[in-house]
Protein backbone atom coordinates (compact mmCIF):
# COMPACT_ATOMS: atom_id res chain seq x y z
CA UNK A 1 0.00 0.00 0.00
CA UNK A 2 2.87 2.33 0.82
CA UNK A 3 4.10 2.52 -2.75
CA UNK A 4 0.58 3.12 -4.04
CA UNK A 5 0.23 6.03 -1.67
CA UNK A 6 2.93 7.77 -3.66
CA UNK A 7 0.67 7.65 -6.72
CA UNK A 8 -1.70 10.08 -5.10
CA UNK A 9 0.84 12.86 -5.09
CA UNK A 10 2.93 11.94 -8.09
CA UNK A 11 1.97 14.01 -11.09
CA UNK A 12 1.55 11.97 -14.22
CA UNK A 13 2.93 14.64 -16.47
CA UNK A 14 2.82 12.50 -19.55
CA UNK A 15 0.65 14.20 -22.14
CA UNK A 16 -2.15 12.09 -23.48
CA UNK A 17 -2.14 12.04 -27.27
CA UNK A 18 -5.27 12.89 -29.21
CA UNK A 19 -5.85 9.36 -30.47
CA UNK A 20 -5.77 7.95 -26.96
CA UNK A 21 -8.16 10.62 -25.82
CA UNK A 22 -10.54 9.83 -28.69
CA UNK A 23 -10.34 6.13 -27.78
CA UNK A 24 -11.09 6.97 -24.17
CA UNK A 25 -14.12 8.99 -25.21
CA UNK A 26 -15.42 6.11 -27.32
CA UNK A 27 -14.68 3.54 -24.58
CA UNK A 28 -12.17 1.72 -26.73
CA UNK A 29 -9.36 1.69 -24.20
CA UNK A 30 -8.38 -1.15 -21.89
CA UNK A 31 -9.09 -0.84 -18.18
CA UNK A 32 -5.53 0.15 -17.32
CA UNK A 33 -5.24 2.61 -20.20
CA UNK A 34 -8.54 4.24 -19.17
CA UNK A 35 -7.24 4.51 -15.64
CA UNK A 36 -4.09 6.17 -16.93
CA UNK A 37 -6.16 8.79 -18.79
CA UNK A 38 -8.23 9.37 -15.67
CA UNK A 39 -5.13 9.76 -13.53
CA UNK A 40 -3.96 12.42 -15.95
CA UNK A 41 -7.35 14.07 -15.73
CA UNK A 42 -7.08 14.25 -11.95
CA UNK A 43 -3.72 16.04 -12.32
CA UNK A 44 -4.50 18.21 -15.30
CA UNK A 45 -7.40 20.66 -15.21
CA UNK A 46 -7.00 21.37 -18.93
CA UNK A 47 -7.49 17.70 -19.81
CA UNK A 48 -10.27 17.31 -17.27
CA UNK A 49 -12.27 20.27 -18.62
CA UNK A 50 -11.63 19.12 -22.18
CA UNK A 51 -12.96 15.60 -21.51
CA UNK A 52 -16.04 17.01 -19.80
CA UNK A 53 -16.69 19.23 -22.83
CA UNK A 54 -15.94 16.61 -25.44
CA UNK A 55 -18.35 14.19 -23.77
CA UNK A 56 -21.08 16.70 -24.60
CA UNK A 57 -20.42 16.57 -28.34
CA UNK A 58 -23.09 14.40 -29.90
CA UNK A 59 -20.99 12.21 -32.15
CA UNK A 60 -17.33 11.34 -32.42
CA UNK A 61 -17.54 11.86 -36.19
CA UNK A 62 -18.56 15.47 -35.58
CA UNK A 63 -15.66 15.85 -33.18
CA UNK A 64 -13.14 14.54 -35.70
CA UNK A 65 -14.60 16.74 -38.46
CA UNK A 66 -14.42 19.84 -36.26
CA UNK A 67 -10.81 19.15 -35.32
CA UNK A 68 -9.85 18.56 -38.96
CA UNK A 69 -11.58 21.77 -40.07
CA UNK A 70 -10.01 23.80 -37.27
CA UNK A 71 -6.54 22.44 -38.08
CA UNK A 72 -6.99 23.28 -41.77
CA UNK A 73 -8.05 26.83 -40.93
CA UNK A 74 -5.10 27.16 -38.57
CA UNK A 75 -2.71 25.96 -41.28
CA UNK A 76 -4.16 28.51 -43.70
CA UNK A 77 -3.86 31.22 -41.09
CA UNK A 78 -0.23 30.52 -40.27
CA UNK A 79 0.69 30.01 -43.96
CA UNK A 80 -1.01 33.31 -44.89
CA UNK A 81 1.05 35.14 -42.32
CA UNK A 82 4.18 33.43 -43.62
CA UNK A 83 3.40 34.41 -47.23
CA UNK A 84 2.74 37.97 -46.15
CA UNK A 85 6.06 37.98 -44.32
CA UNK A 86 7.90 36.60 -47.35
CA UNK A 87 6.20 39.11 -49.64
CA UNK A 88 7.26 41.85 -47.32
CA UNK A 89 10.80 40.51 -47.42
CA UNK A 90 10.81 40.58 -51.24
CA UNK A 91 9.19 43.98 -51.26
CA UNK A 92 11.82 45.31 -48.91
CA UNK A 93 14.68 44.08 -51.04
CA UNK A 94 14.14 46.36 -54.12
CA UNK A 95 14.68 49.36 -51.87
CA UNK A 96 18.11 48.06 -51.00
CA UNK A 97 18.92 47.52 -54.67
CA UNK A 98 17.49 50.93 -55.57
CA UNK A 99 19.62 52.62 -52.94
CA UNK A 100 22.76 50.89 -54.23
CA UNK A 101 21.88 51.86 -57.84
CA UNK A 102 21.27 55.50 -56.87
CA UNK A 103 24.60 55.59 -55.02
CA UNK A 104 26.40 54.14 -58.06
CA UNK A 105 24.74 56.67 -60.40
CA UNK A 106 25.71 59.49 -58.04
CA UNK A 107 29.34 58.30 -58.00
CA UNK A 108 29.38 58.13 -61.84
CA UNK A 109 27.83 61.60 -62.12
CA UNK A 110 30.38 62.99 -59.67
CA UNK A 111 33.18 61.35 -61.65
CA UNK A 112 31.91 62.81 -64.95
CA UNK A 113 31.38 66.29 -63.46
CA UNK A 114 34.83 66.36 -61.87
CA UNK A 115 36.45 65.07 -65.08
CA UNK A 116 34.68 67.71 -67.20
CA UNK A 117 35.66 70.38 -64.75
CA UNK A 118 39.30 69.31 -64.90
CA UNK A 119 39.20 69.16 -68.75
CA UNK A 120 37.73 72.64 -68.93
CA UNK A 121 40.49 73.93 -66.69
CA UNK A 122 43.10 72.35 -68.94
CA UNK A 123 41.59 74.11 -72.04
CA UNK A 124 41.49 77.58 -70.51
CA UNK A 125 44.98 77.27 -68.99
CA UNK A 126 46.98 75.20 -71.51
CA UNK A 127 50.44 74.08 -70.43
CA UNK A 128 52.95 76.81 -71.49
CA UNK A 129 56.37 75.22 -71.11
CA UNK A 130 56.73 73.72 -74.66
CA UNK A 131 55.20 76.71 -76.61
CA UNK A 132 57.43 79.31 -75.03
CA UNK A 133 60.67 77.51 -75.95
CA UNK A 134 62.50 79.37 -78.75
CA UNK A 135 63.25 77.31 -81.88
CA UNK A 136 66.87 76.51 -82.42
CA UNK A 137 67.88 78.31 -85.65
CA UNK A 138 71.33 76.85 -85.92
CA UNK B 1 1.96 20.95 -42.93
CA UNK B 2 3.29 17.60 -41.85
CA UNK B 3 2.95 17.57 -38.07
CA UNK B 4 4.13 13.95 -37.73
CA UNK B 5 7.74 14.84 -38.38
CA UNK B 6 7.65 17.35 -35.53
CA UNK B 7 6.11 14.87 -33.10
CA UNK B 8 9.39 14.34 -31.24
CA UNK B 9 9.87 18.06 -30.63
CA UNK B 10 8.70 19.27 -27.22
CA UNK B 11 6.33 22.21 -26.88
CA UNK B 12 8.96 24.51 -25.40
CA UNK B 13 11.41 23.64 -28.19
CA UNK B 14 8.80 24.62 -30.78
CA UNK B 15 8.23 27.84 -28.88
CA UNK B 16 11.97 28.52 -28.86
CA UNK B 17 12.07 27.97 -32.61
CA UNK B 18 9.22 30.43 -33.00
CA UNK B 19 10.92 33.04 -30.83
CA UNK B 20 14.11 32.59 -32.86
CA UNK B 21 12.65 33.25 -36.31
CA UNK B 22 9.10 34.49 -35.58
CA UNK B 23 7.75 32.04 -38.10
CA UNK B 24 4.08 31.37 -37.36
CA UNK B 25 4.37 27.91 -38.84
CA UNK B 26 5.91 26.74 -35.55
CA UNK B 27 2.90 28.07 -33.70
CA UNK B 28 0.66 26.26 -36.15
CA UNK B 29 2.34 22.96 -35.32
CA UNK B 30 2.20 23.69 -31.61
CA UNK B 31 -1.41 24.82 -31.50
CA UNK B 32 -2.59 21.85 -33.55
CA UNK B 33 -1.54 19.61 -30.67
CA UNK B 34 -4.18 21.26 -28.54
CA UNK B 35 -7.08 21.61 -30.99
CA UNK B 36 -9.02 18.72 -29.46
CA UNK B 37 -8.43 19.85 -25.90
CA UNK B 38 -9.38 23.43 -26.76
CA UNK B 39 -12.54 22.24 -28.47
CA UNK B 40 -13.41 20.32 -25.31
CA UNK B 41 -12.77 23.28 -23.01
CA UNK B 42 -14.82 25.65 -25.20
CA UNK B 43 -17.59 23.06 -25.41
CA UNK B 44 -17.62 22.65 -21.65
CA UNK B 45 -18.27 26.33 -21.10
CA UNK B 46 -20.33 27.30 -24.14
CA UNK B 47 -22.42 24.11 -24.49
CA UNK B 48 -22.83 24.65 -28.22
CA UNK B 49 -20.80 22.91 -30.90
CA UNK B 50 -20.75 25.76 -33.44
CA UNK B 51 -19.93 28.37 -30.82
CA UNK B 52 -17.21 26.16 -29.40
CA UNK B 53 -15.68 25.79 -32.87
CA UNK B 54 -15.68 29.56 -33.43
CA UNK B 55 -14.27 30.05 -29.96
CA UNK B 56 -11.32 27.73 -30.70
CA UNK B 57 -10.53 29.78 -33.83
CA UNK B 58 -10.60 32.96 -31.77
CA UNK B 59 -8.33 31.38 -29.16
CA UNK B 60 -5.89 30.40 -31.94
CA UNK B 61 -5.86 33.98 -33.23
CA UNK B 62 -5.45 35.39 -29.75
CA UNK B 63 -2.61 32.98 -28.97
CA UNK B 64 -0.78 33.85 -32.20
CA UNK B 65 -1.13 37.58 -31.54
CA UNK B 66 -0.14 37.38 -27.89
CA UNK B 67 2.85 35.13 -28.45
CA UNK B 68 4.32 37.78 -30.74
CA UNK B 69 4.10 40.28 -27.88
CA UNK B 70 5.64 38.41 -24.96
CA UNK B 71 7.47 35.27 -23.96
CA UNK B 72 5.55 32.37 -22.52
CA UNK B 73 7.30 29.75 -20.40
CA UNK B 74 4.58 27.19 -19.67
CA UNK B 75 2.72 27.01 -22.93
CA UNK B 76 0.10 24.42 -21.98
CA UNK B 77 -1.08 26.15 -18.79
CA UNK B 78 -0.95 29.50 -20.55
CA UNK B 79 -3.08 28.27 -23.45
CA UNK B 80 -5.58 26.76 -21.03
CA UNK B 81 -5.82 30.07 -19.22
CA UNK B 82 -6.31 31.97 -22.50
CA UNK B 83 -9.06 29.56 -23.61
CA UNK B 84 -10.82 29.55 -20.27
CA UNK B 85 -10.73 33.33 -19.93
CA UNK B 86 -12.00 33.73 -23.48
CA UNK B 87 -14.95 31.41 -22.77
CA UNK B 88 -15.75 33.17 -19.49
CA UNK B 89 -15.62 36.53 -21.27
CA UNK B 90 -18.04 35.23 -23.90
CA UNK B 91 -20.39 33.97 -21.21
CA UNK B 92 -20.22 37.29 -19.42
CA UNK B 93 -21.00 39.05 -22.71
CA UNK B 94 -24.06 36.87 -23.05
CA UNK B 95 -25.14 37.73 -19.53
CA UNK B 96 -24.62 34.16 -18.32
CA UNK B 97 -22.75 33.59 -15.13
CA UNK B 98 -19.62 31.47 -15.43
CA UNK B 99 -20.33 28.00 -14.11
CA UNK B 100 -17.05 27.60 -12.30
CA UNK B 101 -14.96 29.58 -9.87
CA UNK B 102 -11.68 30.77 -11.29
CA UNK B 103 -9.67 29.25 -8.46
CA UNK B 104 -8.24 26.36 -10.44
CA UNK B 105 -6.54 28.80 -12.83
CA UNK B 106 -4.01 29.28 -10.11
CA UNK B 107 -2.66 25.79 -10.63
CA UNK B 108 0.77 26.42 -12.05
CA UNK B 109 3.84 24.26 -12.42
CA UNK B 110 4.72 25.34 -8.88
CA UNK B 111 2.09 22.87 -7.83
CA UNK B 112 4.14 20.12 -9.42
CA UNK B 113 7.24 21.27 -7.60
CA UNK B 114 5.37 21.17 -4.30
CA UNK B 115 4.30 17.61 -4.93
CA UNK B 116 7.83 16.58 -5.87
CA UNK B 117 9.09 18.11 -2.67
CA UNK B 118 6.59 16.06 -0.68
CA UNK B 119 7.52 12.86 -2.47
CA UNK B 120 11.19 13.29 -1.74
CA UNK B 121 10.64 13.15 2.00
CA UNK B 122 10.74 9.75 3.65
CA UNK B 123 8.32 10.75 6.35
CA UNK B 124 5.76 11.70 3.73
CA UNK B 125 4.39 8.18 3.38
CA UNK B 126 3.68 7.91 7.11
CA UNK B 127 2.13 11.35 7.11
CA UNK B 128 0.12 10.42 4.07
CA UNK B 129 -1.52 7.53 5.91
CA UNK B 130 -2.40 9.89 8.74
CA UNK B 131 -3.69 12.55 6.35
CA UNK B 132 -5.72 10.06 4.38
CA UNK B 133 -7.70 9.13 7.48
CA UNK B 134 -8.56 12.79 8.02
CA UNK B 135 -10.34 13.14 4.67
CA UNK B 136 -14.12 13.18 4.70
CA UNK B 137 -15.69 9.75 4.00
CA UNK B 138 -16.62 10.55 0.38
CA UNK B 139 -13.16 11.83 -0.51
CA UNK B 140 -11.47 8.97 1.30
CA UNK B 141 -13.61 6.42 -0.52
CA UNK B 142 -13.01 7.93 -3.98
CA UNK B 143 -9.27 8.52 -3.47
CA UNK B 144 -8.76 4.98 -2.15
CA UNK B 145 -10.75 3.33 -4.93
CA UNK B 146 -9.07 5.43 -7.64
CA UNK B 147 -5.43 5.52 -6.55
CA UNK B 148 -5.02 2.46 -4.38
CA UNK B 149 -7.43 0.04 -6.01
CA UNK B 150 -6.84 1.50 -9.51
CA UNK B 151 -10.52 1.59 -10.36
CA UNK B 152 -11.83 3.73 -13.21
CA UNK B 153 -14.40 6.49 -12.73
CA UNK B 154 -17.03 4.21 -14.23
CA UNK B 155 -16.26 1.39 -11.81
CA UNK B 156 -16.23 3.74 -8.84
CA UNK B 157 -19.58 5.06 -9.97
CA UNK B 158 -20.95 1.51 -10.08
CA UNK B 159 -19.50 0.66 -6.64
CA UNK B 160 -20.77 3.84 -5.02
CA UNK B 161 -23.81 6.00 -5.54
CA UNK B 162 -21.74 8.92 -6.85
CA UNK B 163 -22.05 10.42 -10.34
CA UNK B 164 -18.93 10.77 -12.52
CA UNK B 165 -18.76 14.50 -11.79
CA UNK B 166 -19.00 13.91 -8.05
CA UNK B 167 -16.23 11.31 -8.25
CA UNK B 168 -13.92 13.69 -10.11
CA UNK B 169 -14.67 16.42 -7.64
CA UNK B 170 -14.08 14.15 -4.59
CA UNK B 171 -10.76 12.97 -6.05
CA UNK B 172 -9.56 16.47 -6.87
CA UNK B 173 -10.67 17.95 -3.57
CA UNK B 174 -9.27 14.95 -1.73
CA UNK B 175 -5.88 15.43 -3.37
CA UNK B 176 -5.89 19.12 -2.56
CA UNK B 177 -6.80 18.45 1.07
CA UNK B 178 -4.13 15.77 1.35
CA UNK B 179 -1.54 18.25 0.14
CA UNK B 180 -2.65 20.86 2.67
CA UNK B 181 -2.60 18.32 5.50
CA UNK B 182 0.84 17.04 4.46
CA UNK B 183 2.16 20.61 4.44
CA UNK B 184 0.81 21.05 7.95
CA UNK B 185 2.23 17.72 9.21
CA UNK B 186 5.63 18.40 7.64
CA UNK B 187 5.74 21.86 9.24
CA UNK B 188 4.94 20.35 12.65
CA UNK B 189 7.89 17.97 12.27
CA UNK B 190 10.36 20.87 12.02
Amino acid sequence: MNTDLKDILSNSNKDIDNQKLMDYLTNELSKSASHEVEENMADDDFLNDAVEGLQEIKSTKNMEAYVEQLNLDLQKQTAKNKKRKEKRRFKDQPYTYLTIAILLILIIICFVVIKKHLDAKRVTNPPVAENTRKPNLD
Amino acid sequence: MNTEKYKHIEDNQLLEKFYADKDNEWLGILLQRYTLLLLGVCMKYLKNEEEAKDCVQQVFLKAITELHKYKVDYFKSWLYMVAKNHCLMKLRGKGKQPTEINERLLATPDDVEDKKRHLEKDSTLNNMEIALQQLNPEQLQCVTLFYLEKKSYQEISQDTSFSLLQIKSHIQNGKRNLKIMLDRLNKNEH
